[in-house]
């Protein structure tokens, strides 16, 4: 519950909650996976739309909730849509790339780029769908502007964050976010975004420090430590293998100063991953803005953690359960099973084990979904109030639902998103 | 749009019509967001919509309700083929209860959505099942009628590009030019008896491209054919061959590779399986593991087929070229016999030779029993074996399984 602010005039008229119960949400995820495995995957469309059915409604804002009015068949329309671009446009590169044989470096990155582009164009046009589907007092929201250009602008900031080994990630973050908000609307109130790249620079600098410093400072310390003249001598014997190289050259200081970096890294990015994920989620809902209506939230590091906590317990007893599950079937298997060696005995095996596989997959993808990202949709939910709601009262309806070429185009590339 | 109702008229519906409802509502009228607190009744043939002071603001027929997604003891109302949203969101259960027993389209209790539902489930099912058959028998035939399109050059080309990758990972101890037996010192008169072999099975089998073998340096006991005939002969195969018609049994198998065009035929095979299992069962959260598992069944049962055509077909080269068609089998024997049938019994599922037992049954059942003479003599036999000794054979323990 929020405490009224006291300047706010109606106590909830910015108040965000998140009414949905944690066991609906179980039974909708786990009879969906049951579902995706029998159809190999064909009932997604159904299944993502029963999920966002199910955050939409249950997400309140000042008293009033959310509505998704998506239909699954759309979601089937621009899967098909889809394919009918991907699959010549697949078959052009795929014919490009044995044409050329002298350049197909050339062609797997030219390739590469495009799909990332597609990928992008996607998550942007897939954004657009979702909005235009939201209605919130019965006024939908709006996307518009290029999908070209933001899919062009991501991959110039993408290209930067890794040229720059993740220090340009804010800007990036507040550049594109800035040109998602100003392209979003609410009926007639334009939206726009207020996080500041520089705040979250400072804030993630600590973090970055941590994770990515000890692979930076390793790559220094080997510079020290290599003996080149040797290195020069070995390839010059026409030795080709790196690690070889780096062996006979520095010894096994390599391996000592190579170990210590990854392990530290490795620690402070699983130790701190909730830490970054609380300082994004807080930082994306604070810069949120629809005309005079602003966002703050007082998301706090320690809920999110809890949350991470939560899904590794559950994880520790799903793996149990299944580690019992996997001992069961081997005892029945060796004691009731088929002989040694009978023409049933490998048909058997073969399907015990995919079998647990998919069981394992698709239990650790449904805890992850409800555990993490149900918990903290209700937690970015729950901490985040409005200021300035009252604008919310008169705003006038504009816009029309778009198509879902975009949800299509993400879904055949695997970049979807909720 | 409105659809004006006429007036409240008790008489003209059946007298088991339940009496009319009122009840508070909450209504937005989809051309802005500003919320009236309105009373909703409901009537013999529709809602209508009141706010203060008796100012009806909307009346919707029954036919034309829809229910839309909303949180748990919410009736949340559009209309159908509406480009405005107007809503009405009702808390009262009673009145709930009153409009949902009048208005048929809402579905109560939800049975239409379920039923909708379970014949999606069905039609994905049936989908699904066709994909999986169209994979099993469709992709193969597809690929066998496909590969006559496919021109000898752009195999040799595709070839070529495998050559210079499977060159990299087998040659781990980067042995350069000298991986490839029969250059070094010694080793020409293992090349002399190694070609000898090769012609003899080459003139039999009649091939449209020309083939080329090369012994490596490897200590496994294996061979392995690149499209465009290129073949690959460990050492540690002619180290295993008791018999010179032991290696041409192999030889010939892999010749079978080459004749059936199976590297072409893995290409098509594998593009086609990407796009049933990549593209339209598509990968979604976490349940990529079906489509990835589906993938591996089908890939090792494609690869069963391939691997029992090349055996029959050397069984016939074999014959053809005056070998002794068994030999294969002979070999085939000996080379799991010293690794350990059963061993890793669990993993079968992801090799791709199907089980050598019913290989050698299958060997021995089509090959016809006929005395023959080798088809190397004892001295160029001898001379094969030392075709890899020019170079001193390093520990090759440490290098993994291939081919």
């Amino acid at each position: 519950m929020t405490t009224a602010d006291a300047l706010s005039l109606a106590p909830s008229a910015g108040a965000v909650q998140f009414l949905g119960s944690e066991r609906a949400y179980w039974r909708l995820r786990i009879k969906g996976a049951a579902l995706l495995l029998l159809t190999l995957g064909l009932y997604r469309f159904w299944f993502a739309t029963d999920v966002r059915r199910f955050l939409w409604s249950n997400t309140e804002i000042g008293g009033e909730t959310l509505e998704y009015t998506g239909l699954a068949t759309e979601l089937l329309g621009g899967f098909l849509l889809a394919i009918a671009i991907l699959v010549p446009l697949y078959t052009v590169l795929a014919g490009t790339a044995l044409a050329l044989d002298t350049a197909q470096q050339a062609t797997a990155v030219v390739s590469f780029v495009l799909l990332v582009l597609l990928g992008q164009f996607a998550l942007y046009r897939a954004r657009r769908y979702r909005l235009t589907r939201t209605v919130f007092r019965g006024v939908r929201f709006d996307q518009h502007g290029p999908a070209w250009r933001y899919a062009l602008y991501a991959l110039l900031w993408w290209t930067i964050v890794i040229a720059t080994l993740g220090l340009a990630f804010p800007w990036a973050q507040a550049s594109l976010q800035r040109f998602k908000m100003r392209h979003t609307s609410y009926g007639d109130l334009s939206g726009s975004f207020a996080g500041s790249g520089s705040a979250l620079f400072l804030r993630g600098l600590p973090i970055w420090l941590l994770v990515v410093g000890p692979i930076v400072c390793a790559f220094f310390a080997l510079g020290a430590v290599v003996d080149w003249n040797a290195l020069n001598g070995m390839m010059a014997d026409g030795e080709s293998n790196p690690l070889a190289l780096l062996v006979g050259s520095a010894g096994v200081r390599v391996f000592i100063i190579a170990a210590a970096a990854l392990s530290t890294s490795i620690a402070s990015a699983l130790l701190l991953y909730p830490l970054f994920q609380a300082m994004m989620m807080r930082w994306w809902i604070s810069g949120l803005r629809f005309g005079a209506v602003g966002v703050t939230s007082r998301l706090r590091t320690s809920q999110v953690y809890r949350i991470y906590l939560r899904f590794i317990l559950l994880m520790s007893l799903f793996l149990l359960l299944t580690f019992v599950l996997v001992a069961v079937c081997l005892f029945v298997v060796n004691r009731f099973g088929p002989d040694h060696g009978s023409a049933l005995a490998e048909p058997l095996t073969s399907a015990i084990v995919l079998g647990l596989y998919v069981f394992t997959a698709l239990g650790a993808s449904t805890i992850y979904q409800v555990a993490v990202t149900l918990a903290m949709w209700r937690l970015g939910a729950q901490s985040a109030e409005l200021s300035g709601a009252a604008a919310l009262d008169a705003v006038r309806a504009t816009g029309a639902a778009s198509s879902a070429l975009g949800e299509g185009l993400a879904d055949a590339l695997g970049v979807g998103g909720i | 749009m409105t659809i004006v109702l006429p007036p409240e008229m008790p008489n003209a519906t059946p007298s088991t019509a339940p009496a009319t409802r009122c009840g508070r509502a909450v209504y937005f009228d989809g051309t802005s967001s500003a919320k009236n607190d309105v009373v909703v009744k409901a009537g013999a043939t529709g809602l209508r919509i009141t706010a203060a002071h008796h100012r009806v603001l909307d009346e919707w027929c029954y036919a034309e309700l829809r229910r839309m997604s909303a949180p748990e003891g919410v009736l949340r109302l559009g209309r159908s083929g509406e480009t405005l949203l107007a809503r009405l969101e009702i808390r009262d259960a009673a009145l709930i209860a009153a409009i949902e027993q009048r208005a048929a389209t809402l579905d109560r209790g939800g049975a239409a959505e379920r039923r909708l539902r379970r014949k999606v489930v069905a039609l994905s099912l049936a989908a699904g099942a066709s994909l999986v058959v169209t994979a099993i028998f469709g992709v193969p035939v597809l690929a066998s009628r496909i590969i006559p399109f496919i021109p000898l050059a752009a195999e040799r080309k595709l070839g070529a590009a495998v050559d210079k990758e499977i060159r990299g990972v087998l040659d781990t101890r980067h042995l350069g030019p000298a991986f490839a037996c029969g250059g070094g010192p010694g080793e020409a008169p293992g090349r002399a008896a190694l070609a000898k072999l090769v012609g003899k099975l080459e003139t039999a089998a009649a091939l449209p491209v020309r083939l080329r073998v090369d012994v490596v340096r490897r200590g496994e006991p294996n061979a392995v054919a690149l499209p465009g005939g290129h073949v690959y002969v460990y050492d540690g195969l002619i180290a295993t061959a008791q018999a010179p018609d032991e290696l041409a049994g192999v030889l010939a198998h892999e010749i079978g590779h080459v004749a059936h065009r199976d590297g072409t035929r893995t290409v098509l095979q594998t593009a086609g399986l990407s796009f049933l299992f990549g593209m339209m069962l598509g990968d979604f959260g976490g349940g990529g593991a079906v489509v990835i598992a589906a993938r591996t069944v089908l890939k090792s049962s494609y690869s069963r087929r391939v691997e029992a055509a090349a055996d029959a077909y050397s069984v016939d080269l074999m014959a053809r070229a005056g070998g002794d068609p068994h030999a294969l089998g002979a070999i085939l024997a000996r080379i799991v016999g010293a690794k350990g049938d059963d061993k890793d019994h669990s993993m079968k599922l992801l090799l791709d030779h199907p089980e050598t037992k019913d290989r050698i049954a299958a060997i021995d059942a089509v090959a016809a029993s006929r005395v023959t003479l080798p088809l190397l003599d004892a001295a160029d036999w001898n001379a094969l074996k030392q075709i890899c000794s020019g170079l001193p054979a390093k520990d090759t323990t440490a290098t993994g399984a291939a081919g």
